[in-house]
């Protein structure tokens, strides 16, 4: 039990892996129409890696946070130990 | 699938020929690497006991064989791919293991795995398909460029995930043996219940769970033998092709989830690729107890082994257990979405 929170990081953590790749092949990977100028391409692959970033640190955010959590609840409840 | 009992032949084959040449050869090889003074400290024993290393040039030798037999006897090219991925992260690791790689030039160097991979789909162009398969929603469409740039991408990643969980006796070996066992189901059930499957793909993914089951025997606490970055670089390569040749990407991902939040972890914990050995703050000690203990400094590194450690101090043997545990439900966890793929 005493690794009860280290399953849920790994559960989110596989939600999240699951979600998020759908959301880049299903979306963000076809999305808009098949751009005919320079100009367009640009903006288009600059608006798919801007998306890919986003969906990168909701990754990020969501698991630091977790696992920042855990640590702070751990290290505060331990006894004091050398570093 | 319907293995007739040639292929039967050839899958048990896939299986045996690596695991008994590594069972038989071990031994010698062992006692070479000790003659040759080729022997690391087993650093969380106190006092610090020598262990021969690096078993990646006789593990790296088994898969090959393995490969090599599937190659011949399926008549494909898919095992070449798998072994040419793996041989050139073995190298890498070999490399490493002798003269020490940077801690970004070794993620780098091993975009040639993948490079040396894909390459091979100029022989085979059914190599990989350029689709991923979700659980209940069916496959995406086919994006053939992105799907290959993603795939050349997982080998430096999921190599360098791999060799971030070999710190401790067993850790590798298990991690390996079970994310394979979970691969295999997964690739297993796709040819089964996917028309157009080859079998030749699960004969391909026998070797890796071979190998691991050998290297176990000689690895697990307390080991007689250290892969060496050659062994874990190649076991991360040879994973990382499996998954893509198999078309189980998803499931594989979530096999590794504890690979991937160890090497997250660590990159967000210390700002980018480091080399472990130039780490300056430790994540875990030795205490007087002779357990293990996650560091309290607030600069240590945030690994896996040090958010196990900070439920309570353990042995090198308890640690190792609670990890095996942390990646057996990742491999259930994976099982369950190859099911929810292929089969309902």
């Amino acid at each position: 039990m005493r690794l009860l929170p280290l399953f849920i990081i790994e559960l989110v953590a596989f939600l999240l892996i699951i979600l998020e790749t759908y959301v880049f092949f299903i979306f963000v990977v076809p999305l808009g129409p098949i751009p005919h100028s320079i100009t367009d391409y640009t903006a288009l692959a600059l608006l798919k890696m801007f998306l890919i970033l986003v969906l990168g640190a909701l990754w990020f955010v969501v698991l630091d946070g977790l696992t920042s959590f855990y640590v702070r609840t751990r290290v505060r409840t331990a006894p004091r130990r050398p570093s | 699938m319907a293995a007739g009992p040639a292929e039967a032949g050839l899958l048990i084959l896939a299986f045996a020929a690596p695991f008994l040449l590594l069972i038989a050869l071990f031994p010698s090889y062992l006692r070479a690497l000790t003659r040759l003074g080729r022997v690391a400290d087993d650093a969380h024993k106190s006092p610090p006991t020598k262990v021969p290393m690096p078993a990646g040039p006789l593990l790296f030798a088994g898969l090959a064989v393995g490969e090599l037999a599937v190659a011949i006897g399926f008549r494909t090219f898919v095992p070449v791919a798998v072994a040419a991925g793996a041989g050139v992260a073995f190298v890498v690791g070999l490399v490493d293991d002798l003269y020490v790689l940077g801690g970004k030039t070794k993620p780098a160097l091993l975009l040639l795995a993948g490079i040396a991979f894909v390459s091979v789909s100029f022989l085979q162009p059914t190599l990989y398909r350029a689709d991923i398969f979700f659980p209940f929603l069916g496959d995406t469409a086919p994006h053939f460029i992105i799907y290959t740039v993603l795939a050349v991408v997982a080998f430096p990643v999921v190599a360098n995930a791999f060799n971030m969980m070999d710190a401790f006796n067993g850790e590798i070996s298990w991690f390996t043996l079970l994310t394979s066992l979970a691969l295999l189901v997964g690739v297993t059930l796709r040819v089964l219940f996917q028309s157009g499957s080859s079998p030749s793909r699960v004969a391909s993914s026998l070797p890796l769970v071979a190998v691991a089951a050998a290297f176990l025997a000689y690895n697990r606490y307390p080991s007689k033998a250290f892969d060496g970055d050659s062994g874990s670089l190649m076991f991360g390569a040879a994973f990382a092709g499996l998954a893509v040749v198999g078309g189980v990407e998803i499931a594989a991902m979530i096999a590794i989830v504890p690979a991937i939040l160890n090497s997250f972890y660590t990159l967000s914990s210390v700002k980018g690729f480091v080399e472990r050995r130039k780490m300056t703050s430790r994540p875990t000690y030795i205490g007087d107890d002779g357990l293990l203990h996650a560091s309290m400094d607030r600069d240590a590194p945030n690994t896996l082994v040090r958010l196990v450690l900070l439920t309570s101090p353990m042995s090198e043997r308890e640690l190792v257990a609670n990890i095996v545990a942390l990646t057996a439900v990742a491999c259930v966890f994976s099982v369950v979405i190859s099911l929810m793929t292929w089969v309902i």
